[in-house]
């Protein structure tokens, strides 16, 4: 069967299930640990433009990356040797979805938090591991990632900026585009051409690039609504050492394809619009509009059931699984849902987009950024195209 | 799965496989009986399996994916809730989505529609005029026999004086429920039969499924197919937990409309063939479409789901969704029953 489970009995006779669960069991301290944070957003968020409480793990405040460093919620499953804390992946999770919900500045750490840490993790050397991993969990030290050029966005394996030997050392020239945070971050994990000649997802390697390497230029590249979040970033004779390769030369693709699931299943996959909803059911309570009641209980339909998927994908990491196919579809419809929701609130409700009403201010902001969430981490199409070879289509 | 819901599938699977859309009461009940599936949710000191809503979400769900056009999943839970009320039971009981009347000292005085299979059921639970829910022997009743879309028997019941039982229980929400996990089924074999159509369809000199607008919009199809699977799974842990009212209602408004999508896409991609009676894709989406209506609209759900999130504030919204997936799954199954909610 194209897309059974092996090992799932309900499919043994060519049953098709769309989405395998496995029960789990949520860390039994979860709710100490949300009352944990939730002190930590009482006591640290301040009222200030609500608007940036929209799509806010790519709203960057380092000085709240620092001070949820020092209360220990950056890192939560890195290794304490690394200033890490040694806690499980679903209580990351918890402590991610917390945040998220309410809409907390944490885009500054998020990228080192969420992928440089656990890449150094597995493919790092001691000393990368030790220079870089506890500046990430305590929140001072930030990640991008330098994947896409202008010839290579969804047809990534199209990579063209180059990784040439040099002694003992690297020789990178080239460009990356779309970069987010590059303009405020410390490594950039870089996807290279480190054979020459080779064609496609071969030949390609990682490396960790310090951004304050000689030969690199960051310019800004400013979004529609005026704000600065991703970058060009240009490459020219920069000279690397040994150590800054990852893991194995020519291994670049699978190992930054290794990962996806975890950066495709995340709660900011379908939180990303959740200060809206939450807005729109005060809103309704306030009003009593029977519309407005209606969608937000439209909304919390769809929010409870994406929770439970991506629950069920991190749960099933959490046991060692890597189920690819079904965080590819988290992120489809949670995508689809965050960019729903604007566009339905501004169906049923009247709402004046020139007032400071919050339910049209987190609105206007999110019917602007909201096109975004259906291109980054890989566009509706790239994903559709995996489910469908998932259904043995292709 | 653990192993006794492993065994529940396999058998399940292999019985209503070989049932389908073409079974009859007459001709196959015996089977179902004989499998004992009927007392899936009685005790086992009651000769039931002993079974939870987790266990009934595997069979309910098959049976959707099979289209068994048989009464299975409705007598499921009215045995467990005649069980629960101690109502003396010959032959198979069956639920009602509505009733209109007075229903007082005992008695029902009025008309119970939606009672699927009611004209071959020995009796009845419905919805209370007044909320909560009665036992009635269809005994009681004249039957006028009516069937949705899809030829389901949904008949009307009418009743005068019937001597009538008392439940506590929600039914509304359990045939929700039960509607939103056949319907998990029927979405996953409607997908299955896309696939495989496009799969072998060959036109313009390649297989349908290599066309990219047909791969996209099966995606989409999966998509909402896995939706209504995760929700359907989600609400029988919650009917186990007895704390039902929230995921009930999330449940049965996404598997309707991943009803509405679903459907659509497996028509379009199956072309004419999918159109015609002979192929066996309309028992399953007639099925969908009827189940989309039965037990509350995605409208009806979203007017109680949105009462309960702005009664508690949006202060509690995000806290409310959280706490409810923080009680941990049981392991074993437990069976805290539809007459023991909170």
């Amino acid at each position: 069967m194209p897309f059974g489970h092996a090992g799932n009995p309900a499919n043994r006779d060519g049953l098709v299930q769309t989405f395998t669960f496995k029960p789990f069991d949520m860390p039994a301290n979860a709710a100490a640990l949300r009352e944990q944070v939730r002190a930590f957003i009482r006591d640290n968020m301040t009222d200030g433009d609500i608007a940036r409480r929209a799509n806010c793990w790519q709203v960057n405040d380092p000085d709240f990356s620092r001070a949820l460093g020092k209360a220990g919620l950056i890192g939560l499953s890195l290794p304490r040797q690394y200033g890490g804390h040694d806690r499980s992946a679903l209580e990351r999770y918890i402590v991610l979805e917390e945040l998220l919900s309410v809409g907390a500045p944490v885009g500054a750490h998020w990228i080192a938090d969420r992928q440089t840490a656990p890449l150094l993790l597995r493919y790092g050397t001691e000393e990368q591991r030790r220079r870089w991993i506890p500046g990430i969990a305590a929140g001072e030290v930030y990640g991008c990632i330098g994947l896409s050029e202008p010839n290579a966005g969804s047809d990534l394996a199209s990579v063209r900026s180059s990784a040439r030997r040099d002694g003992d050392g690297w020789v990178l020239n080239g460009q990356k585009i779309w970069t987010t945070n590059a303009h405020i971050a410390h490594i950039m994990i870089g996807l290279f051409r480190s054979e020459e000649g080779s064609e496609r997802n071969a030949g390609l390697s990682q490396f960790l690039i310090p951004l304050d390497t000689p030969g690199i230029t960051i310019r800004p590249i400013i979004n529609l609504t005026g704000e600065h979040d991703f970058n060009e970033v240009f490459f020219d004779d920069v000279k690397l050492p040994a150590d800054a390769l990852i893991g194995e030369e020519g291994q670049g693709w699978a190992q930054a394809t290794a990962e996806l699931s975890l950066e495709r299943s995340g709660p900011e996959r379908y939180l990303s619009s959740m200060v809206l909803v939450t807005e729109l059911v005060r809103h309704a309570a306030k009003g009593g509009d029977p519309a407005a009641i209606a969608l937000a209980g439209r909304f919390t339909s769809e929010a409870w059931t994406l929770r439970q998927m991506s629950l069920a994908v991190a749960g099933r990491m959490a046991m060692g699984e890597d189920p690819a196919l079904e965080a590819t579809i988290v992120k489809d419809l949670g995508n689809s849902f965050e960019q729903a929701v604007p566009q339905l609130v501004q169906q049923v409700i009247d709402l004046d987009l020139s007032s400071d009403d919050p339910l049209a201010l987190l609105a206007a902001q999110l019917l602007q950024v909201s096109p975004s969430f259906s291109l980054r981490g890989g566009t509706r199409e790239i994903l559709r195209g995996i489910v469908a070879r998932g259904l043995g289509l292709r | 799965m653990n192993e006794q819901q492993t065994m529940l599938a396999d058998m399940a699977s292999a019985l209503f496989g070989d049932l389908s859309h073409g079974a009859t009461l007459a001709a196959d009940w015996g089977r179902i009986e004989d499998m004992g599936f009927t007392g899936l949710l009685l005790d086992e000191e009651s000769g039931g399996f002993g079974g939870g809503w987790a266990d009934a979400a595997i069979l309910f769900r098959l049976a959707g994916y099979h289209a068994v056009s048989l009464p299975l999943v409705e007598a499921v839970v009215a045995a467990r809730l005649a069980n629960d009320a101690g109502f003396a039971q010959h032959g198979f009981g069956t639920i009602a989505e509505k009733a209109e009347g007075q229903f007082e000292q005992g008695r029902f005085t009025g008309v119970v529609r939606g009672a699927a299979w009611g004209r071959n059921a020995a009796f009845v639970a419905a919805p209370a005029p007044g909320g909560g829910a009665m036992l009635l022997s269809v005994g009681d009743a004249k039957v006028e026999e009516r069937e949705n879309p899809a030829g389901e028997p949904r008949d009307i019941l009418h009743f005068s004086g019937a001597p009538a039982a008392t439940l506590t229980v929600d039914l509304f929400a359990l045939g929700a429920a039960a509607r939103s996990m056949q319907a998990a089924g029927a979405l996953d074999a409607a997908l299955a039969l896309a696939v495989g159509y496009v799969n072998d369809r060959k036109q313009f000199g390649k297989p349908l499924g290599k066309l990219q607008a047909v791969q996209q919009a099966l995606a989409v199809f999966a998509c909402e197919a896995a939706a209504a699977n995760i929700a359907a799974t989600a609400v029988a842990q919650a009917l186990d937990r007895g704390d039902f009212d929230y995921e009930v209602a999330a449940a049965k408004i996404r598997t309707n409309i991943a009803a509405g999508i679903g459907t659509a896409v497996a028509h379009q991609a199956h072309g004419a063939i999918g159109f015609t009676h002979e192929y066996g894709l309309h028992p399953l989406t007639r099925r969908l479409w009827s189940w989309r209506s039965e037990f509350g609209s995605e409208q009806h759900w979203s007017m109680i789901l949105g009462h309960h999130v702005t009664t508690a504030g949006a202060d509690h919204y995000w806290a409310d969704m959280a706490r409810r997936s923080d009680a941990t799954t049981p392991s074993s199954p437990g069976c805290a029953g539809p007459g023991e909610q909170a």
